[in-house]
């Protein structure tokens, strides 16, 4: 338990490096580019730039990635005091969903050039995945705003350690198996215009990933499957598990994007569960109408916790 | 052993049944399918255009196809587009530079009709270029009216609150919005799936690009008059032409109402037209003088 | 063989009534919950899954004797997928407008635990003409569970029923909120468990009631 805790722990630092470096600057004199507001971008330098070269807006051009044939009228530039940063004034507001390129022609800085400059500008690619995460927890959560996998939700969610039983194991599953229908839906399925055998696909690797994670549980630990092995039938029966790698497909997602809607799914279902049993195991010492005890009464409940849910819409982190 | 093999053999047979089964109906249901979303967007064009039932035999849709091309370090965009041939029609490919100029011109073995097919239009794009990466951006109709141009119809989608959302607004020849049509969306219904009604749908209406620009969404909500008058389907028969031009003096500057519960949808759309129109209008400027300059035989 | 013992009628009315996939066994909810705003949707999904739960009981039914039951599950599961994606095709190709207000839960269907029991627990061990009896009942079912619910919602949160306007205002928007899809089949099951006990009471008062008569 412990060791597979570590192992994690070192994939998600190793997953962070390598996106970290992923958002660096694409120059080595430019330090940091980045939407200040509504209609700004600011540029700093590694150095003093020379004010001739940084007032003369031709100099430089704007462009959405998306269309390279659109420069955005750039209004203003206008230097820092200690001439190592630049901020561009825009005519018109940014799209700031898009990634933008803006590229400087000849930077002049010590008296002589240092070339030419593309870099791209773009909302945090971190924070991206990161809203993407909690998006799928909070704003999307499957349970409570999607109204997905009922079944195994109502079914699971007696008993407090039930449910964080299954929804690890669920969100064990549903990481491996979006991942492995991502793979295969990018690189097989969609190259040969195969889109049409996405269910009979996606439902095949899900039974797959759960088959082989029993075999691999059983031998390897065994302790550990006799606590978590009864969930992983059920998962099958859940609609997120189905849900989620047809989303990916849907929308297009790249690889880290899909991981990480695939583990907030699985963090909100486990959220969603947790929850749910807190409220049903103190429901069973208060005094409920006889017709409405069982599932009616679990259906209004996660009718009221769906309500509240609705509070999160809307919700805009970066 | 045996008992794998029957397993194997089992399983085998039913993945080949399947298999045959699926094919067979995919076989017949794309045909279909590619057929009855073809009149599905024709009707929707000349519905945008404001002709319900009756539709003018010179009414003739030219599509035009844009490719993002790139070529070693240089990107170009290509416009494919119909052009007349001694008594036939054909399809040419004009690659126009970042700077807007003319930077190729291409003939293109095709049809204009059966260029409407992704597959086959982008076949016949590789024969007649070869080595260069070509990636299809978009499409826009130019609507034209016994050779005049009446309209242009735009298409392209957006992320709304719940899902992508996908529009087609329609400008006319001055670049005034003439109508929006939401074609599909996964907004909740009540809330978000309300951008659907005539009355948002038709505040849009008549505004010009420099209206558009500067479009806000307010979170007031109509007034009764307004909303009579949005929901009209021929406004000149309800009103008379006094008032019809009051009621546009008086609202034709208001911004969009949001709708009720759902500002986010609301905002989403007003800033995915925006786009797409601004985009737009900044491009057909450049082809239509790249088209003028280079005395190109376009159908429209 | 547990068909011979009861009558087709008896084994379609088991479906709607005794065995009802929304109101009794609880299953597949999460269709009734979120696209069952209006009759039309519930009258539409209830249909694939009808067409779906037939076909695939007829054909585990014709080769019950083939499978192997070590692979009895996954046969299952290629069964539904495949009538699935049939449905799913079909509907995308000629009714377009349908398909796109069902979105994702056509192909969710594949899912839905009611019709895997089914095949399990019935078509498997029963002739062509029984399974099928039973799969049109178990898919009335579910249509009459979404039809209902979703004309408790329409009626009540848009005023409307398929698209006519009935009252002419909207009494409580809130059923049209999606949301709201939990509330009404809570309610609904707890009335139909309440009509159920009134029902068991009465039953069994006249019972006793005559049993303490037979014994004086």
């Amino acid at each position: 338990m412990r060791r597979s805790f570590k192992i994690s722990f070192l994939l998600i630092v190793m997953m962070i490096c390598v996106l970290s470096g992923k958002c660096r600057a694409g120059d080595r004199f430019i330090r940091n580019s980045a939407f200040k507001g509504d209609r700004q971008i600011i540029v700093t330098f590694a150095g003093p730039v020379s004010d001739v070269w940084a007032n003369d807006i031709s100099n430089f051009t704007v462009n959405e990635k998306p269309d390279p044939d659109i420069m955005l009228e750039i209004e203003d530039s206008t230097l820092s005091l200690d001439k190592t940063s630049l901020v561009f004034t825009f005519k018109d507001p940014l799209n700031r969903e898009v990634p933008h390129c803006l590229t400087l022609k000849q930077i002049i800085a010590d008296g002589r050039s240092q070339g030419t400059a593309t870099v791209t500008l773009r909302k945090n690619y971190l924070a991206h995945l990161f809203s993407v995460f909690l998006g799928a927890v909070l704003i999307q959560n499957f349970v409570f705003v999607k109204y997905l996998g009922l079944c195994v939700f109502l079914g699971v969610s007696q008993k407090k350690s039930t449910a964080v039983g299954m929804g690890i194991t669920f969100t064990i599953v549903i990481v491996f198996a979006s991942m492995l229908s991502w793979f295969l839906y990018r690189f097989v399925l969609k190259p040969y215009h195969l889109d049409f055998l996405q269910v009979i696909v996606f439902i095949g690797l899900v039974s797959l990933t759960v088959q082989g994670i029993d075999t691999v549980l059983r031998k390897v630990n065994p302790a550990l499957f006799k606590s978590f092995g009864v969930y992983l039938v059920l998962v099958i029966s859940s609609c997120i598990i189905l849900a989620v790698p047809l989303m990916l497909a849907a929308n297009d997602y790249d690889m880290f994007e899909s991981l990480m809607l695939s583990l907030g799914a699985g963090v909100g279902f486990l959220l969603a569960l947790f929850l749910m049993a807190s409220v049903r195991e103190r429901l069973e010492l208060a005094n409920v109408p006889t017709p409405f005890r069982g599932m009616p009464i679990a259906f209004i409940i996660t009718g009221l916790f769906a309500l509240s849910f609705m509070g999160f819409s809307g919700m805009s982190l970066f | 052993m045996k008992e794998i093999v029957k397993i194997i053999i089992g399983l085998t047979i039913s993945c080949l049944f399947a298999g045959v089964v699926l094919g067979g109906v995919y076989v017949i249901t794309a045909k279909a399918k590619k057929h009855n979303q073809y009149l599905d967007v024709q009707q929707t064009m000349t519905k945008l255009l404001g002709y319900d039932k009756v539709v003018p035999p010179d009414l003739r849709f030219n599509h035009i196809h844009r490719y993002i091309i790139e070529n070693g370090d240089c990107t170009c965009l290509g416009y494919m587009l119909p052009v007349k041939r001694e008594g036939d029609e054909g399809c040419a490919l004009l690659v126009i530079d970042l700077q807007g100029r003319l930077a190729g011109r291409y003939k293109i073995d095709i049809q204009p009709e059966k260029a409407l097919n992704e597959q086959d239009r982008k076949q016949a794009l590789e024969k007649a270029l070869d080595g260069e990466i070509v990636t299809y951006a978009d499409t826009a109709v130019i609507a034209t009216l016994g050779g005049r141009r009446t309209a242009y119809l735009l298409a392209g989608k957006f992320p709304g609150f719940k899902g992508f959302i996908h529009v087609m607004p329609a400008l006319d020849s001055g670049f005034r919005i003439l109508g929006l049509e939401i074609l599909e969306h996964s907004e909740d219904p009540g809330l978000g799936g309300e951008i659907e009604q005539v009355y948002f749908k038709n505040q849009f209406k008549g505004r010009d690009l420099d209206h558009l620009k500067y479009l806000k969404v307010i979170k007031q909500p109509l007034s009764k008059e307004y909303k009579i008058y949005l929901e009209a389907k021929k406004p000149e028969e309800i009103y008379s032409n006094a008032d019809l031009a009051e009621i546009e003096k008086k609202y034709q500057n208001s911004d969009i109402h949001a709708l009720t519960g759902a500002t986010i949808s609301s905002r989403a759309v007003t800033r995915g037209i925006k786009n797409i129109v601004k985009k737009f209008i900044y491009r057909i400027r450049i082809l239509d003088r790249v088209i003028s300059e280079n005395k190109i035989p376009a159908t429209f | 063989m547990s068909s011979s013992s009861r009558t087709n009628r008896e084994l379609f009315i088991n479906g709607i009534l005794n065995e009802n996939p929304i109101f009794r066994l609880a299953l597949s909810m999460c269709p009734a919950v979120g696209i069952s705003t209006t009759v039309m949707n519930g009258i539409l999904l209830g249909i694939a899954v009808l067409f779906v739960q037939v076909f695939s009981s007829c054909t585990i039914s014709l080769i019950r004797n083939h499978i192997h039951p070590r692979i009895r599950i996954p046969t299952y599961t290629l069964t539904i997928a495949t009538w699935v994606t049939v449905i799913d095709l079909v509907l995308a190709a000629f009714f377009p407008t349908a398909y796109k207000s069902l979105g994702i839960f056509v192909r969710l269907i594949v899912v839905f635990c009611f019709i895997t029991c089914r095949l399990d627990v019935f078509a498997a061990r029963n002739r062509l003409f029984p399974s099928c009896i039973d799969a049109l009942g178990m898919g009335c079912g579910f249509l009459l569970g979404m039809v209902v619910v979703g004309g408790v919602r329409e009626l009540l949160g848009m005023g409307t029923l398929l698209g006519y306007n009935i009252l002419g205002f909207r009494p409580m928007f809130f059923f049209a909120l999606p949301a709201a899809g939990f509330f009404t089949i809570g309610f609904m099951t707890a009335a139909f468990n309440h009509m159920e006990t009134v029902y068991n009471r009465k039953k069994s008062t006249s019972r006793g009631s005559a049993a303490s008569g037979a014994g004086l």
